[in-house]
């Protein structure tokens, strides 16, 4: 009881922190259900006279189902590709090979370089291969991401070699290995991949503006670019709208926040 | 529930009842709730009373729709009340309309209605309330 009672400066910043860091996402919320401009005087905390029709607005001022159809399916490809192809590249970085830490000085010297650097190429890549202006072109760039391949790695370095060799024993193949062994116990990374690569898909407005052509390939954040770029009056739509797109990506979040924090902590205590 | 617990359960049972499945299952059945109520309320009736500032029925007022259309609201159709002051428009294509009526002698009147989805039926639980006030006399 008595250090229950020693936390209460620890809570109290905390629970400030947080006011601090929702703050924010509660102004947002009351201006999407109230329409009070941000600079009305005097504030209110309260939102007066609350409703959804703004929300209604946004969803008939574009279409709004398409482009988040596209976000939907841009982002599970997204997904799945980087769970795939991260595992596999995080499992090769668990073994030992010539050169490897060469190739992990070059992944890490990589992960310097901005994407907005790199588009030119990607633009010319996903051209020559037929792509712009389709789903898979939307999400090739995204197909894999090093931190989330050292996600894996980390993951993976704190399985026992010992279960690694007993299944080698066993007649597993490497592919098996990593499917049938560090899959299941890498569940935290999965996780942490999952809402890593969904959220940096679903709020990437770059490459999408640059690969899309028509406009029913057009995603969310293409979709609110140009929701303001034709709406006048906008206050309450334009926060609605912001909701929308990040609904599912917090929803996301608080579904897997547990998986999430334990993968990327795991690794951090080893040793 | 612990984890050896958790493990105990049939393998269907942890597969389907568990918070990735709930959740969006959830999000699933009131979407489609909700698409069954807007399919079986959409065809566009927007039915009210127009009354006087006494609050008696006004037989014969104009009333008209509005409808948003990008930046302005536009006419769509229009009216005459009947002798109970009632009115009726069938063909609401709209989500954000609004409602004039005015009567020569009695007043005009005209009203904002939001509607949860194009087409909604309605039927105002406030009739528009003419006012002289309104005409400018």
């Amino acid at each position: 009881m008595a250090r229950q009672r020693r936390h209460w400066p620890i809570h109290l910043v905390l629970i400030a922190a947080c006011f601090v860091m929702l703050v924010p996402f509660y102004w947002v919320l009351k201006t999407s259900v109230s329409g009070e401009n941000i600079f009305s005087y005097p504030p209110s905390i309260i939102p007066r006279d609350p409703h959804l029709f703004y929300y209604v607005d946004v969803w008939y001022a574009i279409p709004f189902a398409r482009y988040f159809l596209n976000s939907v399916v841009v982002s599970v490809l997204t997904i799945i590709a980087n769970v795939v192809l991260n595992a596999m590249a995080g499992y090769s970085l668990t073994q030992a090979f010539a050169g490897k830490q060469i190739v992990l000085m070059l992944f890490l010297s990589c992960m310097m370089i901005p994407f907005q650097a790199t588009i030119i190429p990607a633009y010319l890549i996903t051209g020559k291969l037929g792509l712009l202006d389709s789903y898979l072109g939307l999400a090739l760039p995204m197909f894999s991401t090093i931190i989330c391949i050292f996600v894996f790695k980390a993951s993976f370095d704190a399985v026992p070699r010992s279960l690694l060799d007993a299944a080698r024993v066993d007649g597993l193949s490497e592919w098996l290995i990593i499917w049938k062994v560090m899959m299941p116990l890498a569940k935290a990374a999965v996780a942490t991949n999952v809402i890593l690569s969904f959220i940096w898909s679903w709020n990437n407005f770059m490459w999408p503006l640059i690969a899309t052509r028509s406009q029913d390939m057009q995603t969310l954040p293409l979709g609110l670019a140009r929701f303001i770029s034709y709406q006048e009056d906008t206050t309450g739509a334009l926060y609605a709208f912001c909701i929308m797109v990040l609904a599912p990506g917090i929803l996301l979040f608080l579904l897997a926040q547990k998986e999430f924090v334990q993968g990327l902590t795991t690794g951090a205590t080893k040793g | 529930m612990s984890l050896e617990e958790d493990l105990a359960r049939p393998r269907w049972k942890r597969w389907l009842f568990n918070r990735f499945v709930l959740v969006p299952g959830g999000i699933g059945i009131i979407a489609i709730v909700w698409n069954a109520w807007v399919f079986t309320h959409n065809h566009g009736t927007v039915a009210g009373r127009v009354v006087d500032a006494k609050g008696a029925p006004v037989e014969g007022a104009e009333v008209k729709l509005w409808v948003f259309n990008f930046t302005t609201f536009v006419e769509q159709a229009s009216t005459q009340t009947k002798a109970d002051g009632s009115f009726e428009f069938a063909s609401n294509p709209s989500h954000n309309i609004q409602l004039s009526a005015e009567k020569a002698g009695v007043g005009r009147s005209r009203i904002p209605v939001r509607l949860y989805f194009q087409s909604e039926d309605i039927s105002l639980k406030r009739p528009l309330q003419l006012s002289a006030a309104e005409t400018g006399k």
